[in-house]
């Protein structure tokens, strides 16, 4: 995949990959924190299930 | 050699110097961080070790999880809380420097500065949820405690730091705050915030009894904590390598004050060394003297560049006689607190940035009135503050949604058996049935307290 966002290093600054655009920075950025929200949603479901069969 | 060639020559040299300053700057901050790593093996082992066998894993997996969160919810915002409100709530210029979409927080070949500093500071900010995390073993579910960790270490701890451990922050600014070595951001508002938590958790089953007298409810691998405890001040060099920014003109405090890493030898090591004689003349007890080692580079911190070395061993030893009365105290009050951090950090804060206002008043700072008591004093009680009221809110939002503590019935079996796949100890195992046969003649007995219930 063809997804470098510079052709040359000279005059290189900031380089994110696959984040070339503010647009998708920002879906990148809250992709991130979804996958955060989701795994402590996730830990409580565990939690919740270990409870139960404990009863 | 003429001049144009002189001259060329010179050029070439002041790059090379920049080059050199730019990657010394970088490699100083990440070898900070990496050693930092090591305060988070130390409270794993400590934690780990001061849980009863039937808790060791569960213990663990908080550790290693609030490490884990700390980390990308730094980045999605404690980095810029720290850039953005110096000044108390109001928004500062150039702070967008710190949000996450900004072109500082990733690869940036011209900018040498942010990844590094935020590396660092988002180890700080893991600490100050270790610290947190040993007190609430045992009892409390792993979801509360990630999000109390997150709370705590990528909003509360932040904004102490921005007010009080910054050039532009308004405790240095207006009251002469001086506190270099975090006494009061991160060891206070974390030991603070702690005991708002406990207040709302409460103590494990079995720690008090209906007449307020105490049990022992011992962990189950003393050694293992104690080697915890000496990882984690292994990683304090880092933390306190962390404290002092690098330029190129030389080394200078967060406030800008000059310093030199030899002060910070001096004085960091003597306050290790005062805080473990003294809670070891108070108790006798080795985990406390190596939470001593802790209590003496706290006592120390606020003034570890101005500190003469002996009178920084006396401040660290009088706090290492204090802060396990402390501790007593906070029993008597049943919060229970299994590794001691309110008193280990809260109150060895408080003792730390009193110090330096009670013997250390009159340096000047580089912005705002020189040190005072008057200015510390105020500082202190801000901290306690910013961490109490945070930690008991959130814990009592949590404790009314009934997300809080486990229940009785898995803080009985045990938190591993509950909710961890694997066992700490497997080879150790007892099942149930066993304890339900009638032993036979010659055997020894089966079950050890690596199983024992309680």
């Amino acid at each position: 995949m063809h997804s470098s966002p510079i052709t040359k290093w000279e005059g290189a600054e900031a380089f994110f990959t696959f984040a070339d655009k503010p647009g998708v920075v920002m879906f990148l950025f809250l992709l991130a924190v979804a996958v955060s929200v989701f795994a402590i949603v996730s830990i409580i479901k565990h939690e919740n299930q270990s409870y139960r069969k404990l009863k | 050699m003429d001049v144009t060639e002189l001259s060329a020559k010179v050029e070439l040299l002041q790059a090379g110097l920049e080059a050199a300053n730019k990657m010394n700057m970088e490699a100083f901050y990440w070898w900070c961080t990496a050693l930092m790593i090591a305060i988070h093996a130390g409270f794993l082992a400590y934690e780990m070790g001061a849980s009863r066998a039937k808790n060791a894993l569960a213990s663990g997996i908080k550790n290693a999880l609030a490490f884990a969160f700390m980390v990308p919810t730094f980045y999605f915002i404690g980095w810029w809380i720290y850039l953005a409100f110096p000044g108390g709530f109001s928004i500062a210029e150039g702070s967008e420097a710190g949000l996450a979409w900004s072109l500082n927080m990733g690869p940036n070949l011209t900018d040498s500065a942010s990844g590094v500093f935020w590396a660092a500071f988002a180890l700080f900010a893991a600490t100050t949820a270790s610290i947190m995390s040993g007190s609430v073993i045992e009892r409390m579910r792993i979801s509360a405690f990630v999000i109390l960790a997150i709370f705590l270490g990528s909003f509360v701890w932040i904004l102490g730091a921005s007010w009080g451990w910054n050039p532009a922050g308004w405790l240095t600014t207006k009251w002469g705050l001086h506190d270099i070595g975090a006494a009061g951001c991160v060891h206070m508002i974390s030991g603070f915030f702690t005991l708002g938590v406990l207040i709302n958790l409460g103590p494990r089953i079995g720690r008090f009894n209906p007449d307020g007298t105490a049990n022992d409810l011992s962990g189950h691998n003393m050694p293992m904590s104690l080697i915890g405890l000496m990882l984690i001040v292994m990683g304090f060099f880092g933390f306190l390598g962390g404290c002092i920014i690098y330029t190129p003109d030389g080394w200078t405090t967060i406030y800008n004050t000059p310093v030199n890493l030899s002060a910070f030898a001096f004085n960091a090591l003597m306050g290790v060394a005062g805080g473990m004689i003294g809670t070891y003349i108070a108790t006798r007890d080795p985990f406390w003297m190596m939470s001593g080692a802790l209590v003496g580079v706290i006592s120390a911190a606020s003034g570890l560049d101005v500190y003469y070395p002996a009178f920084a061993f006396v401040i660290s030893f009088v706090g290492g006689l204090i802060i396990p009365r402390i501790h007593d105290v906070l029993v008597k009050l049943k919060i229970d607190d299994p590794v001691g951090a309110v008193s280990v950090h809260g109150f060895g804060g408080v003792w730390g940035v009193l110090s330096m206002g009670i013997f250390a008043a009159g340096y000047p700072n580089v912005e705002g009135p020189a040190t005072s008591f008057g200015g510390q004093f105020m500082s202190m009680l801000v901290f306690a503050a910013l961490g109490f009221f945070p930690g008991f809110i959130s814990s009592y939002v949590l404790k009314s949604v009934r997300l809080l503590r486990v229940p009785h019935a898995a803080e009985l079996a045990g938190l591993d058996i509950c909710e961890i796949p694997i066992k700490a100890y497997p080879e150790s195992h007892v099942p149930p049935s066993v304890h339900k046969t009638p032993p036979v003649a010659g055997t020894p007995p089966m079950g050890s307290g690596a199983t024992a219930r309680t």
